[in-house]
């Protein structure tokens, strides 16, 4: 049933949209993770002025289509002339930047959350040990509340990371040739939706499913090194194990 | 222009809300059945049947959305023109609903296979020793009770099929987002009309999330 | 066709072996019981007491030997499974009452699916049992509403509302508080003197001087002795039971 010539044929474009597809992820998953852990702490912290904003954005970014977010982003901000007079109208015009942008800021509110339940699991007690011996609260998260976060919250970052690069395949709406753009162009140039978008699939399937092994032996590792203190804090937890979130 | 938005607009944004919404509840409907069966056939099915559902899971895990609206979409529409020997473009609603519902089926089936793997062993065999049927049995203690425990997630689920919508606009539906684009078209103003179907999304998937909050609190009836 | 001929004894169990995976639990059962014999079972913790009786509802599935409950032959048939459980109540360590039912459903649930009774019908069943065990007070509540003396009370009468020929108690009283053993016990006791025949794992030596006809020490998935609970208790012959009641009457 399948002709497989068009897939040899469409197969070298789609690859080159791969590419396309890995620099968006890496890009955005950067910018949400610089955004993220500041957020995170805003997020647990005691004053108002801090967790308001904070718990907001992450409330607001959730409750909206990521589709919408790029939109308003790239068709929306254009709208305002001191934006295409001011000096970063090259970026906000360019589909790529914008795509960036607003899954970046999605991302950002994913992250904050994930990593905020994760600094909120660890035990109140080891922190009181830590400020006990006289550590600071700079040490004190540098040795004990980070290391012991980035554990707790490595499975569902794996599942963010994941969502991610399935997420940038709606910089395909705005003209990106990414890996799903590439594979708009092979359907209208060839007609053959089964074979196109199968041999895509399967290419998002290999990267998201290797991926997910590697973070996942990555994650293994990590907490083999310490199943003393694993045994100790008993009720750490994954944070929204298995529930995908976007 | 204020007319504009109460007589035309406004309403348009409406009927995108409404379809979205139709789309949403259908989708959530099939889904939910195709989850439970699906989280019913890791656990309770043969080694063929078992395999074959979290090869489903695997693969709509791995792959975008969009990917699999377009594949339902257009290859739908090759497979009717092969069958019927003319063009025929597939409905949007239907191709729409069919893949957010096989999506969410992916999601929700593990769901339910985590509910239904926490429901006591001992409630199985309460029911057995009773003399109930299998089916009675599933259906009379065991699924009432994975269904509280799956309630969290569920909901968490049906917030993100409310937002997958969006992504129905693909294929041309003039759902929610689909009617903000063309009326930003029009009005030059695609600020303002996307920022007004945001705050309509965020109404919407606040009034869901509480409403599942709700019902997790009422389905905690009897339990400690 | 009938596969249940209603000769021989109420349960007879025969050279019965379970395997846990290469562990083997029950290591050849041989045991026939009476209609309306007491029994109680008792042993250290892990002998199998749980798996034989377990065994006889086929709530677990034995790999050798043979059971025969009510005359009916306990194998892949599930016409007969379906018999026996009928025939065959049973009340666990840890209750397993349906959290998401009032106990009133709880007790009406298996007569209406399974006796097929109206639900008018099955209220009335449901409502005398649950005078009997004194809870029908509480019959709208919840279980988790109870304490765990009322949820086991509960649990007895739920399976007396399928007026069940055997019935089957693992440890009942085990996961109480000690001050809400004594008001199980009682229920108990009165159960036993309706002529039901009984097969109750329990510690309990109380209660099985007063109500067992018959004691059976079990240790390492075999039945090491048995006898009359007057001579069971004051003179074990084997070490390993005399063994036992020193530990668990201290
Ligand atoms: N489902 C099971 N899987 C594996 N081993 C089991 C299982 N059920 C019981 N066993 C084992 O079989 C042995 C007997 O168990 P059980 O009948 O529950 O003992 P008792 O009730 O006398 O304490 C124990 O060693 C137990 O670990
Ligand atoms: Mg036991």
């Amino acid at each position: 049933m399948l002709d497989f010539s068009i897939m040899a044929d469409a197969f070298p474009n789609l690859l080159k949209g791969a590419g396309m597809t890995g620099r968006l992820s890496i890009l955005i998953l950067l910018l949400g993770m610089m955004l993220a852990v500041p957020l995170a702490y805003a997020r647990n912290a005691q004053s108002i002025w801090l967790h308001g904003p904070a718990s907001i954005y992450i409330l607001v970014i959730r409750g909206i289509p990521s589709l919408l977010q790029v939109f308003i982003v790239y068709y929306g901000l254009g709208q305002f002339s001191f934006v295409r007079n001011s000096a970063l109208w090259p970026i906000f015009r360019d589909p790529f930047w914008c795509v960036i942008i607003a899954l970046g800021l999605n991302s950002a509110a994913y992250t904050a959350e994930i990593i905020a339940g994760a600094l909120r699991q660890v035990p109140k007690g080891l922190v009181e040990a830590a400020q006990a011996l006289g550590l600071s609260w700079f040490q004190t998260q540098r040795k004990v509340t980070i290391p012991l976060a980035v554990r707790a919250a490595l499975p569902a970052y794996e599942n963010e990371v994941i969502l991610t690069i399935k997420a940038t395949s709606l910089a395909s709406t705005i003209t990106l040739l990414d890996l799903t753009g590439a594979a708009r162009l092979e359907v209208s140039n060839t007609f053959a939706p089964y074979e196109v978008f199968l041999t895509a699939g399967a290419i998002y399937f290999c990267i998201t499913t290797s991926l997910s092994w590697l973070l996942r032996r990555f994650e293994v590792r990590l907490s083999a090194g310490h199943r003393n203190e694993e045994r100790r804090v008993k009720e750490f937890q994954p944070v929204l194990p298995g529930i995908p979130d976007h | 222009m204020t007319m504009d938005w109460l007589s035309g607009y406004g309403l348009q944004l409406i009927f995108g809300a409404v379809t979205m919404l139709s789309v949403a509840l259908v989708a959530l409907v099939v889904g939910t059945v195709l989850g439970i069966s699906l989280g019913t056939a890791k656990i309770y099915g043969a080694k063929p049947l078992r395999y074959s559902a979290e090869a489903y899971t695997a693969v709509v895990r791995g792959v975008p959305d969009l990917i699999v609206i377009y594949l339902i979409y257009f290859g739908g529409t090759v497979a009717l023109t092969k069958i019927t020997g003319q063009y025929v473009d597939i409905n949007g609603f239907a191709a729409g609903v069919a893949a957010l519902a096989f999506i969410f089926a992916a999601y929700a089936g593990d769901i339910f296979r985590g509910a239904i793997g926490q429901v006591p062993r001992g409630q199985t065999e309460a029911a057995h020793a009773l003399g109930l049927s299998p089916r009675a049995a599933f259906f009379r203690i065991i699924l009432p009770q994975a269904w509280r425990l799956a309630l969290p997630g569920f909901g968490n689920l049906a917030i993100i099929l409310i937002k997958q919508t969006s992504l129905i606009s693909v294929i041309g539906l003039e759902e929610l987002l689909r009617a903000s684009s063309v009326i930003s078209g029009a009005t030059r103003q695609p600020f303002l009309v996307y920022s007004v179907a945001a705050i309509l999304y965020l109404i919407i998937t606040s009034i869901v999330s509480w409403g599942f909050r709700n019902a997790g609190i009422r389905s905690n009836r009897g339990f400690a | 066709m009938e596969s249940c001929s209603s000769e021989g004894g109420t349960v007879v169990m025969s050279a019965v072996t379970k395997r846990f995976g290469s562990f083997a639990a029950l290591k050849g059962i041989g045991l026939s019981v009476d209609r309306g014999e007491k029994i109680v079972i008792c042993g250290p913790s892990g002998s199998g007491k749980s798996t034989l009786i377990r065994c006889i509802n086929r709530i677990e599935k034995h790999d050798g030997g043979s059971i025969v409950v009510e005359g009916c032959l306990l194998d892949h048939r599930l016409t007969n499974i379906d018999k026996v459980r009928r025939e065959v109540g049973m009340v666990f360590q840890s209750f397993n009452l349906f959290p998401h039912m009032t106990v009133l459903e709880n007790c009406m649930l298996a007569p209406m699916l399974v006796r097929g009774l109206k639900a008018a019908e099955a209220e009335d069943v449901a409502i005398s049992y649950l005078r009997r065990v004194r809870i029908a007070d509480q019959a709208a509540k919840y279980p988790s509403q109870l304490s765990g003396g009322q949820q086991q009370r509960v649990a007895i009468a739920r399976a007396m509302c399928m007026k069940p020929k055997i019935m089957l108690l693992d440890e009942p009283t085990s996961a109480l508080d000690p001050e809400m053993v004594k008001e199980v016990l009682n229920t108990m006791i009165e159960l036993a003197g309706d002529g039901m025949t009984m097969i109750c794992v329990t510690h309990e030596m109380g209660f099985a001087r007063q109500v067992a006809d018959r004691v059976i020490f079990m240790d390492e998935g075999a039945i090491v002795e048995e006898g009359a609970p007057e001579q069971f208790f004051r003179q074990p012959k084997t070490q390993r039971a005399r063994d036992f009641l020193s530990q668990v009457l201290h």
